[in-house]
């Protein structure tokens, strides 16, 4: 049996899912997941870091990984790929001016090896801005019809109010179960 | 609070970890382990984490020196909230620009291992919680970590309640870190519940960290559950 099937069985007796959460900076990746885990929104200071939550979400052991996003420590996000089964993209929909980081970013995370076939969200967060774009808006300048290597959704969200969060999650949490633990247990 | 309280606080953090968490009732029993001696353990060179599982008990003292934490790794805040209710129970922190070096040499010299133990105080209502959050927020100095691996083992007397093991893997240098584990508490017996409300203390952990499977830090924390109800504290 090769080392991918061993640890695919390991997984799937867990019933663990391993999610990152990347994006630029600013773009509300800590907030969606405190907002989530149910804690206090009100302070989120820039991650300088990571900040991991564990958690029990509809039988699975769900982990988060939310790694700072500025610009000096993107270059320590390979470091957190390994194992990945849910990509979580958070994009700042008010922040027009650096759409095109957004997708060269987010492209390029794409291409790595250690991100094949792992599940992918985009957050198309900040609705709840007045200059927010929407997500079909995001949909197109981010090119996410390109994407062939990955399921994929994108959903608008305002992690202040907490709206789509939940849906987000349950999407993401579906998309990760077929795939990994629909075999038969042995 | 005394500043050490926050540093010994986190042990009881990493303590919900997750991995290996049993996550309903007692962790199945370990007799069919070898038992390690602590005294053949700490002559080796480099302690691993199967020496820190083959322990069937905590330790009589510390495993490792003070000094064996060459990454500067700093626990800056711990937290414990009540998720049905969202109340933080329990919440140490270090002053803001806290630095760890002016603090040491105006700290006690005397005692290289002050800041490694803490002495936990809550009420007997802490044992009927349901499901818990606790949060460890820590820095990392100039080198970075890689395989940095948390095992913490709890006993009361020589039986034991938890065993959490995490897995952090990489830490970026310079870095602050915060990691949450929510979990729901063990079920434990009534009768082993009043037990541990009527021996102060006699419930014991040890938590043991590891940098690529070698052990480098090691904190002990004890537990009474006999104050009033609506306190809680942690003292160093």
């Amino acid at each position: 049996m090769g080392l991918m099937k061993i640890l695919k069985k390991l997984k799937q007796s867990e019933k663990e899912i391993r999610i990152l959460l990347l994006g630029l900076d600013n773009a509300g990746k800590t907030t969606i997941m405190s907002k989530f885990c149910g804690k206090d929104t009100s302070i989120i200071a820039p991650t300088l870091g990571f900040n991991i939550e564990t958690l029990e979400f509809q039988g699975f052991k769900l982990t988060f990984w939310d790694v700072g996003g500025q610009k000096s420590l993107r270059s320590f996000w390979r470091n957190y790929f390994e194992n990945t089964d849910a990509l979580v993209w958070v994009v700042d929909s008010a922040d027009r001016l650096r759409m095109d980081d957004c997708k060269r970013e987010l492209h390029a995370l794409l291409l790595e090896e250690r991100m094949a076939g792992a599940t992918l969200i985009i957050f198309a967060n900040k609705q709840d801005l007045s200059s927010a774009a929407s997500a079909s808006e995001i949909a197109e300048i981010l090119d996410l019809k390109s994407i062939k290597t990955h399921n994929w959704l994108i959903i608008p969200c305002s992690a202040m109010s907490g709206e789509n969060l939940l849906k987000g999650m349950e999407w993401l949490t579906n998309d990760v179960a077929s795939r990994i633990f629909t075999l038969e247990q042995v | 609070m005394p500043e050490s309280a926050a540093v010994s606080s986190t042990q009881e953090t990493m303590q919900r970890s997750s991995r290996t968490t049993a996550r309903r009732g007692l962790p199945a029993s370990h007799s069919s382990r070898p038992a390690a001696s602590e005294e053949e353990i700490r002559k080796k060179d480099v302690i691993t984490p199967e020496d820190a599982m083959s322990l069937n008990g905590v330790t009589s003292d510390y495993l490792c020196a003070h000094d064996a934490n060459v990454y500067d790794i700093d626990f800056i805040r711990f937290q414990i909230r009540d998720m049905d209710s969202g109340v933080v129970l329990f919440e140490v922190a270090k002053p803001p620009g806290y630095d760890p070096h002016l603090h040491q040499a105006g700290g006690d010299p005397a005692d290289p291992d002050a800041g490694r133990f803490v002495r936990y105080h809550f009420s007997p209502s802490f044992l009927k919680l349901r499901s818990v959050g606790a949060t460890v927020e820590f820095t990392v100095g100039d080198k970075p970590l890689t395989h940095f691996r948390m095992i913490e083992r709890h006993f009361f007397r020589d039986r034991e309640l938890k065993c959490f093991d995490f897995e952090f893997g990489f830490c970026i240098p310079n870095s602050r870190n915060s990691v949450e584990h929510i979990y729901e508490f063990p079920e434990l017996p009534a009768d082993l519940v009043k037990e541990m409300i009527n021996s102060p203390c006699e419930t014991r952990s040890d938590s043991f960290y590891f940098v690529d499977n070698a052990l480098i830090m090691h904190n002990k924390a004890d537990y009474s559950y006999d104050e009033p109800d609506g306190t809680t504290e942690g003292s160093a």
